[in-house]
Formats: structure tokens, sequence, C-alpha cells
């Protein structure tokens, strides 16, 4: 199994740096380019989350992947707010353009990309699980 | 984030290359809105040198669209990676802009 590992202050430039990291370890490790984009925005708009609304902006947070054969799975720890990803509002997509709302993309995004979302917090800690499949024969 | 504009006619082409994301968004933003100027105008963004496209991202194309929309203008996507494009289908965004294969036929629509 091919594991990646780090940690990281979640600000929008690293966060930047860390996602295209991840990119390039995953294609680098034989993950398909769909699965790799959809990991690092994954990461990316649950790292952004927590810069935002966290309020322990400069606390780090840990990334951790695992290549498996059929999907990439991850998990996230953070010092932010307590904050599970899989609430929150679904985006308003009934709305003409000229009223819509801008907010609740990121979390539809995590929602919607992943085949397995979990959260849980150990009073010091949210931590994030996610999956992501891999597409089969791609690399 | 690299940036570049030239006029075809009268649309704006803006071929982006790199990530839209949290760290680029706002510059991008900022680049390109510049160009919606006057009545109408017509701003095509080529994205097929994007690979990443971030909800920061998403969110200064829709501000985008509606500033162009605003001025009775005409706003459109071309050549966007499959990745890229599926996030713009998971989001509702596929739905709300032009979104073409290719420069020459979003510039045929656009002119």
């Amino acid at each position: 199994m091919i594991r990646f590992a780090t940690s990281i202050t979640p600000n929008p430039e690293a966060i930047s740096r860390l996602t295209d990291e991840v990119t390039g370890f995953l294609r680098s490790s034989g993950v398909d380019a769909r699965a790799a984009h959809h990991v690092a925005l994954v990461i990316e708009e649950i790292l952004t989350n927590v810069a935002t609304h966290g309020g322990s902006p400069d606390a780090p947070a840990t990334v951790s992947l695992e290549v498996q054969p059929d999907r990439v799975s991850g998990e996230i720890g953070d010092c932010g707010g307590p904050f599970d990803p899989r609430t929150g509002p679904v985006p308003d997509f009934g709305t003409p353009i000229e009223d819509r709302k801008i907010g609740g993309l990121g979390l539809h995004l995590v929602r919607q990309l992943t085949s397995v979302l979990e959260y849980r917090c150990d009073g010091k800690q949210n931590w994030t699980t996610f999956c992501v499949p891999r597409e089969q024969g791609r690399g | 984030m690299d940036v570049s504009e030239q006029q075809v006619g009268r649309v704006w082409v803006v071929t982006a290359r790199g990530r839209l994301d949290g760290a680029t968004s706002g510059a991008f933003a900022q680049r390109v809105e510049a160009l919606v100027t006057g009545a109408e105008p017509r701003l095509l963004v080529d994205f097929s040198g994007v690979e990443f496209v971030s909800s920061a991202g998403l969110r200064v194309v829709l501000a985008l669209l509606k500033k162009v929309k605003g001025v009775r203008g005409s706003f459109a996507l071309c050549a966007v990676q499959p990745a890229v494009r599926e996030v713009l289908e998971i989001t509702g965004f596929a739905g709300m802009i032009d979104i073409h294969p290719e420069r020459a036929a979003a510039l045929t629509a656009l002119s």
C-alpha cells in the first residue's frame, strides 16, 4: 500500500501547494487523473473550510492518504471547532443566476466526489475520513 | 496561474493555465473583470490549460458571469478538461454557462 502523510497550516497558498503536491504524488503512484483531481479537490475544500470557519487558523492540520487498488482513502485532522462536513446547506440550484447565492459549493463538492465520508470529533480534533474511487484500468 | 488575453473581433479571449483555487482566484478575477467594460461585452475563457478548479474558483466564475450578464454581455468557456467539466456539472454551472468543446466553435457562437 502506498501512503502519503504531511501536516499543514491551512492558508490558501499552503493549501494550493499541498493539493498540487498530492496530485503529483497520486499520478506518480498510478492513480487515474480523475481520481487524483478529486482527491486533491476534497482536501482543498475541507482545509479551506477549516481555514475560513475553523477558528484556529494557525493550528496545523494533518493529511494522510492511502492508495488502494480500487480507491484512495484519506484522513484529515484539524483543530478547528467541531464541524461535520456531511451536514450543511445544499447550494441553491433552482434560483436564476442573477439571484443565486454563491455559498455551499465546497462542501457540496466534497459530498458528491466521495464514496465514503465520515466524521468524528475526539474532543480535541476533528477527524474527517473519505474515499474516492479509482477508475479501474486507468493509470 | 498564468493568464493572458487577446481580442478577436469583438470577443475578449482569456487563456488561463494552472490552478484556479483559493490562492489564485482573486488575481484571476481582477484580471478578467478589467475586460468587462462597455455595453454588451463578449468574453471567452479558454480552460484548456486549467487542470484544477475549486469552489473558490467557481465563485469568481459565477461573479464574472453575473457581471457580464448584468450589462447584457455574453460569456462562455471552452476546452474544459474532463475532471473540471465534472465539477461544473456537479455544481450546476454547466447548466448556466455556455461551454464549447473548442475555441473556434466558441468564437463563432460569440461573434
